[in-house]
């Protein structure tokens, strides 16, 4: 475990994303590949993947035998208050419970998910720099900060492009699209940045509304399959001659990805994950039928037919709605607080019973906390110094608390922990090498697990 | 049993394709158990070699990481064939390499050992210093292959058609005591090639007195004088004049270059090594000796590299012990005494650990005492510049040290070289090329913090009968004079249909209506090519379409703080200055210190949060400078000579903003000429001191003159003298109508990413500055080219050119024009939602290209990965599956052809035959007419559907989903 150290007031100065150690000799690569000698081989050209020489733990040696093989982030979109929610203050209105955990409390806004805290464990030394919501879900979702010179793979991206697809299924999902207006400054956050696109994610409708139905994965009615295979024959003839032309390896990936689409649209296996009406009404009840609910159960049918990532926006009604500038008790006690506390215990227990606890990493999170004090308008605002998640699952050790807050939650006074530990946290129960370095356009290897300072993130001990 | 010479070539020309089979190459046999390592086999070898090993071995084995290096014969876990099959098998515990046995079959791995083996022999064939190796040893060692004593390092070399012999340098200038110079004779030969007949030549010089040869074939200084070199091949000669000077007196030592050389040599201070920006192991070495001084303090005073601060953290320990010379840790380290993460760099004989231990025993100076030793490299020449060398041909390179004193001194013994790609060319020793396969690579040359490079092609039988090709332009002399040399024939020009296609998505983005097409085809005036270009750059397709691409690069976007109306004033702004064509050095200027309510300020901000200067400046530089800085924000860049003082001192140039609290504006903080600055400052983040603007390699700003900071940095950086600016933008433009930049990606200009072509790559800035910086003239010069009107048929010597423009390379449709394209062809508009709270239907007729990313949703433009302009846009999208679904059931694919008042629709009412509907769906999607074959085969096709209706849909959608349509070409 390192020690980070980050004072109170002190600008950092490492603002660049991820300059891990620039690396020209390492360059000659990069421009062979882009020459595209290894295209001539059928060798993809998103495989150059670095892997950081730097840290040959003794560790690495056990990645292999760990068995995450899919995760389910619930995203709290807005940012939820640390306070009121894992990491419970006298300033909260809130008071505290115990759990099924002796020494953990939580706030009593979760009666239910209090007794399921043996399966998650709660960070309550959470920090990160970004103070907006663009930003900061790029930094949280990235592990690196937002620049207009580079962009980052998420997470999502990162797990799907080292552990691959499964089953057919389109490997990195998000039930369903946060929003559908001013979503483009959101969408970095969820998407490859500079490695190729292949495990961008597919944004899905909402599944709480009345004609669900996927947009991508369902043939229109008026064409059937065998339609498509007509129309193929059509394409056949029309391609002949420029196919005859013009051979180059972007054609074959194409090629591969339409067999693959192919493969997705008459698959029963994805139109079965998809498909919410094999779930009886007790699901979905203990669920809850609303977007969030049905989203996460959605999500568990998609991990069980083979999805690597899928993001659940945890938000029952627009996008940011733990985004409480104004009236934060009011909110938590009557919508969010209950939302919460009935989707993701069901969640958690239904995981357990189908034995997909064992392989599955859930990650509780925002893109930042909020602040310790209320505002003019019984709110409270943006605050990324100090907040609190959960994470457990897929081999994560659950009932631990790692770091802790000042009395107000304002200041991690235990373990700053970064982002980066948290990926590298989540990498280790999948077996990836967390030590990794993917390589920029220019040159400039960044870690997959983006602690402070641009420095490598570890596994946080205590948890894997 | 043995190899022909240089197995590898041999198997690599195999292995990438089984393009071309070198002579012999077939019967290349392992000689471990007999089995060919050939085929699928050694595909398979080598493909595994490059996705699994490459990573951290590099492709060629050859790792700057002794411990990682393959091939200079060292073995840390064994280095016969058995032992390298474990090592693969069972991976090294507590390292990063894993056993492979889970994922490969033992055959495999066993060809992938073998294949290791081959790396690893042919470059030690290649070595200078070849192992003596008995018969019998050879016989008995399976890895031995191929057996180095019977390599010849060079294939004789015939004289026959030799035309012209020369000598380089073609002034031997030697100055000090045992000076040397090495010289290469070159033979211009009736093929054309200028190959290099050092080794075959007779040397002699009419004084010996003044200078000799030595055992290497270099000029060695004897006394003051001049005398004459004779070279001599057959019948022909060459002359040069040698000139001797100070013979007598000794270089006095100098730190920067004796020892400089040594770390830089040896590769100590590389970017993977003590040269990266935190160093390694606590030591910190300038990459490449840049800066000599700070190396001077980290050897001899010692001390630990802190990123964040100047202050030391522990008691500095220096590296020199001037009281046991031996014991320094600058000659335990590298010769492995005392443990070395690097391996062992040299042994205690060696010139390096000898020339260190004098350099302590004197008591480690810096030395520069005198003028001589203080003359340090200035920059670096490397000759031949481009060479072109037949597979299995070699040529010795010539690296030239230019002094600040005006001397020039020959250093091609002591520098470092990398080819970039070297399963092409490799160099061996010192600066010797070998070509290995066909392709081109360029070889970086570094020392003394300087790299230069030389472009080096390597082709096939030379083409006999090479047509003479006409240019049209400047453009055409500098790309045919190249692909002549590297005996590569462009194809013809291309057809009408594919010409029209082409210009038009490329200076308008749009597809030409079917009625265009078919009269530009008809068209039988000479000069309708001209004609149309002209049509086009006049046409206010040209301007939606520059305004989009401009709007891209300069990153108008919505968000949440800002009203539309806002961002419609930018844009509205591009696109007037796009539409005067108002010169772009003037637009940059405004681009950068924009003013103003209308003004591109915005961009300054994120929502709420003001963007750093750093990260202004270094977007600024990428936008016009083609350079990406933001290393230097926080360090020295590591792959330039650009330093983090000289980063901040740019970025101070945008310290003094402010902002206008609504809207939300920044303008410069307003000073009165002559008094000092009130605004915000910046701080330097290691000196903590304040930063003062200074432009690169000027001074720095005095306080009094901070009044408009940012104009005035605006028109340093837009100067005509400041060519840069101009290089940056011309690449930029050629690289949207190419699909790739003479420097690529366009935006990544640096000595280690040289152009292409380098001298059209000036020409065009040029001619870009002489005419006013004139964007119009710039596309019309590019369009008119006989490059750029090539056909995109191949043929034989140029199907695998991708760099040379011998022909039209297809490129795909980004995703606004790809969707405005399926809209044209299907005659059915899209109709796009207003993005924002109170939004509603775009206006009619509103295509792709008009629109801004967050302000518009469209599903399509999201799946084809539209740029956010979060960012700066990307040089490439890839395809996704998500993609591929998408045109299988997405609405553009599948509404869009069958919708009231559209094309195929039109067609089936107003009853159109057959023939002639394929014929309109194919002018509308492709500008071009289906061949008979095409129309035959279709209209058996529709006949077997089970109506006309659904016939033409199924046409119009392969259409639309072919990749005749989604690609430019």
């Amino acid at each position: 475990m390192m020690k980070q150290q980050v004072l109170e007031g002190e600008t950092p100065m490492m603002k660049q994303p991820g300059c891990v150690h620039c690396d020209g000799g390492r360059l000659a690569r990069r421009d062979f590949l882009r020459v595209g000698s290894l295209g001539l081989l059928g060798i993809g050209l998103g495989q150059y993947l670095q892997v950081s020489r730097a840290l040959a733990s003794q560790e690495l040696a056990g990645l292999a035998k760990r068995k995450a093989n899919a995760c389910i982030l619930l995203w709290l979109s807005g940012g939820a208050p640390q306070m009121d929610t894992f990491d419970p203050k006298p300033t909260s209105p809130f008071k505290p419970i115990s759990t099924n955990v002796d020494g953990i409390q939580i706030s009593d806004l979760f009666p239910r998910l209090s007794q399921h805290m043996d399966k998650l464990s709660i960070i309550r030394s959470m920090q990160t720099k970004e103070t907006n919501h663009p930003q900061g879900t790029v930094e949280v979702m990235t592990g690196h900060r937002p620049n207009a010179g580079i962009k980052c793979p998420s997470l999502s991206t990162i797990i799907c492009r080292e552990l691959g697809p499964r089953n057919e299924l389109p490997p990195n999902l998000v039930a369903p699209l946060p929003i559908k207006h001013s979503f483009a400054p959101y969408k970095d956050a969820y998407q490859s940045g500079f490695m190729d696109a292949r495990y961008d994610p597919m944004f899905l409708p909402d599944p709480s509304e009345k004609d669900f139905e996927l947009p991508d994965l369902t043939l229109p009615q008026s064409l059937t399959p065998e339609a498509i295979e007509d129309r193929r024959e059509f394409l056949g003839v029309v391609d002949r001659l420029f196919r005859r032309k013009e051979q180059m390896a972007e054609f074959s990936t194409l090629d591969q990805y339409t067999e693959q689409a192919l493969g997705m649209l008459l698959s029963p296996n994805v139109k079965k994950a998809f498909d919410l009406t094999q779930e009886s009404d007790e699901t979905k009840d203990a669920y809850g039928r609303n977007k969030v609910g049905l989203s996460a159960l959605l999500s568990r049918r998609l991990v069980e037919a083979g999805a690597r990532f899928v993001t659940v926006t945890g938000s029952p009604k627009s996008y940011a709605d733990w985004d409480t500038h104004a009236d934060n008790n009011k909110t938590m006690r009557e919508s969010l607080g209950p939302v919460l506390d009935q989707t993701l215990p069901t969640l958690l227990e239904d995981l357990k019973q189908r034995g997909l606890l064992e392989t599955t990493v859930v990650l509780v999170m925002g893109e930042f906390g909020r602040t310790p004090d209320i505002n003019t308008q019984a709110g409270r605002d943006h605050y990324p110094d100090c907040w609190s998640m959960l994470l457990g699952g897929g081999g994560i050790e659950g009932g631990q608390v790692i770091g802790a807050s000042d009395e107000k939650a304002a200041h991690p006074i235990e373990r700053p922990t970064s982002m980066g530990e948290v990926f590298a946290t989540v990498y280790k129960a999948f077996g990836i090498d967390y030590t990794k370095t993917y390589m920029t356009p220019v040159g400039r290897p960044i870690y997959i697990a983006n602690g402070f300072e641009d420095q490598l993130g570890h596994p946080i001990p205590e948890l894997i | 049993m043995r190899l022909k010479a240089t197995a590898l070539s041999a198997i690599l020309i195999v292995m990438i394709g089984g393009y071309r089979l070198a002579s012999g190459a077939g019967e290349i046999e392992t000689q471990a158990e007999g089995v060919a390592l050939v085929g699928d086999r050694l595909k398979f070898a080598a493909e595994a070699f490059s996705t699994e090993c490459a990573q951290c071995h590099e492709v060629d084995g050859n790792s700057d990481l002794p411990r990682l290096n393959l091939v200079d014969d060292v073995w840390n876990h064994g280095g016969g064939p058995a032992e390298i099959e474990r090592t693969i098998r069972e991976g090294v515990p507590g390292t990063l390499m894993k056993p492979m046995q889970d994922r490969f079959s033992a055959d495999r791995i066993a060809d992938l050992a073998r294949y290791v083996a081959l790396l690893s022999k042919d470059r030690q064939t290649a070595n200078v210093e070849p192992e003596v190796a008995s018969e019998a040893q050879a016989s008995d060692a399976p890895s031995q292959i191929p057996d180095p004593e019977r390599l010849p390092i060079a294939p004789p070399v015939a004289v026959e058609g030799l035309t012209l012999l020369r000598i380089i340098p073609p002034a031997p200038d030697l100055w000090g005591a045992e000076a040397t110079q090495r010289i290469i004779v070159l033979g211009r030969f009736a093929d054309g090639l200028e190959r290099d007949l050092t080794t075959a030549s007779q040397l002699k010089l009419s004084d010996p007195a003044v200078a000799g040869l030595d055992a290497e074939g270099r000029l060695v200084a004897l006394q003051d004088g001049e005398t004459q070199l004779e070279a001599a091949v057959g019948e022909h000669r060459a002359y040069v004049t040698v000139q001797v000077n100070d013979s007598q007196s000794n270089r006095p030592f100098s730190f920067a270059r004796d020892i400089g050389e040594i770390l830089t040599q040896h590769g100590c201070n590389t970017s993977d090594c003590h040269g990266g920006v935190k160093g390694q192991g606590g030591f910190k070495l300038s990459l490449n000796a840049i800066y000599p001084r700070d190396d001077y303090k980290w050897i001899v005073e010692g001390g630990v590299y802190e990123v964040l601060t100047d202050e030391q953290t522990e008691s500095p320990a220096p590296r020199v012990d001037k009281e046991q010379p031996e014991q320094s840790l600058l000659l335990l380290k590298p010769t492995q005494t005392s443990p070395h993460g690097g391996g062992k760099v040299f042994a205690r004989d060696s010139r390096g650990y000898q020339t260190i231990l004098r350099w302590v025993r004197d008591g480690a100076p810096y030395g520069e005492a005198s003028d001589e030793a203080a003359a340090v490299i200035t920059g670096l020449e490397i000759e031949p510049r481009q060479t072109v060398l037949e597979t299995d041909g070699r040529h010795q390179l010539l690296v030239t040290a230019l002094l600040s004193n005006g001397r020039r001194e020959d250093i091609t013994d002591q520098v470092r070289y990398k080819s970039i790609n070297p399963l092409v060319a490799q160099v061996i020793g010192a600066g010797e090329v070998r070509g290995m396969r066909l392709g081109e690579t360029v070889v970086m040359v570094r020392a003394a913090g300087h790299a230069a490079s030389a472009r080096v092609g390597v082709i096939a039988e030379l083409i006999a009968d090479y047509p003479e090709v006409q240019g049209r332009n400047f453009i055409d002399e500098h790309i045919l004079a190249k692909l002549r040399t590297f005996n590569i024939v462009p194809s013809g020009l291309s057809r009408d249909e594919e010409f029209l296609r082409r210009v038009c998505l490329d200076v308008t983005g749009t597809l030409p209506p079917v009625d265009r097409v078919r009269e530009f085809i008809a068209d039988t005036d000479p000069d309708k090519r001209d004609k149309l270009i002209e049509t086009l750059l006049a046409s206010p397709q040209y301007v939606d379409y520059w305004a989009y691409r401009f709007a891209d690069l300069f990153r108008v976007y919505f968000d949440a703080q800002q009203s539309p109306q806002n961002t419609q004033l930018c844009l509205d702004w591009i696109r007037n200055q796009i539409a005067l064509n108002t010169p772009f050095d003037q637009i940059a200027r405004v681009r950068i210190a924009p003013e103003g309510y209308s003004g591109l300020t915005m961009q300054y901000y994120r929502i709420q949060c003001e963007v750093t200067p750093q990260e202004i400046v270094a977007e600024q530089f990428r936008v016009f400078h083609g350079v990406r800085m933001e290393c230097a924000e926080c360090h020295n860049h590591p792959f330039e000579a650009w330093t983090q003082d000289e980063f901040w001192g740019l970025a101070a140039f945008f310290s003094q903003m402010t902002r206008l609290q609504n809207p939300n504006v920044l303008v410069d903080f307003p000073v009165a000429p002559g008094s000092p600055p009130s605004g915000k400052t910046l701080t330097h983040p290691r000196t903590k001191q304040l930063v003062r603007p200074a432009v690169l390699g000027g001074a720095e700003l005095p306080e009094d003159q901070w009044g408009g900071l940012r104009m005035q940095f605006a028109r340093w950086m837009t100067s005509p003298r400041n060519t840069q600016f101009a290089k940056a933008t011309v690449n930029r433009i050629w690289g949207a109508y190419f699909g790739r930049g003479l420097v690529d990606p366009v935006d990544d200009f640096r000595s280690t990413n040289p152009p292409t072509h380098p001298e059209l790559l000036d020409a065009l800035a040029q001619d870009f500055i002489d005419h006013g910086f004139d964007l119009k003239h710039l596309m019309r010069v590019i369009a008119q080219s006989r490059t750029y009107q090539l056909t995109g048929d191949a043929d034989e010597s140029n199907h695998e050119d991708r760099v040379n423009y011998s022909r039209s390379l297809p490129r795909r449709l980004n995703a606004v024009v790809l969707l405005d394209a399926i809209s044209r062809a299907t005659g059915v508009d899209e109709q796009f939602m207003m993005d924002v709270i109170g939004g509603g239907p775009a206006p009619p007729r509103t295509r792709a290209i008009d629109l801004v990313p967050d302000m518009y949703y469209g599903h399509f433009l999201d799946v084809y990965g539209r740029p956010t302009r979060q960012t700066l846009p990307q040089e490439s999208s890839d395809p996704t599956v998500t993609q591929a679904l998408h045109m299988l059931t997405g609405p553009a694919y599948t509404e869009k052809i069958m919708k009231e008042g559209g094309r195929v629709n039109r067609l089936l009412k107003s009853g159109t035959a057959n023939q002639e509907a394929i014929e309109e769906l194919y002018l509308a999607a492709l500008c071009r007419f289906p061949t008979q074959a095409e129309r035959d085969d279709l209209e058996k096709l529709i006949d077997k559907q089970e109506s006309r209706e659904k016939g033409l849909e199924a046409l119009a959608w392969a259409l639309i989903s072919s990749r005749e349509f989604a690609y430019t070409h």
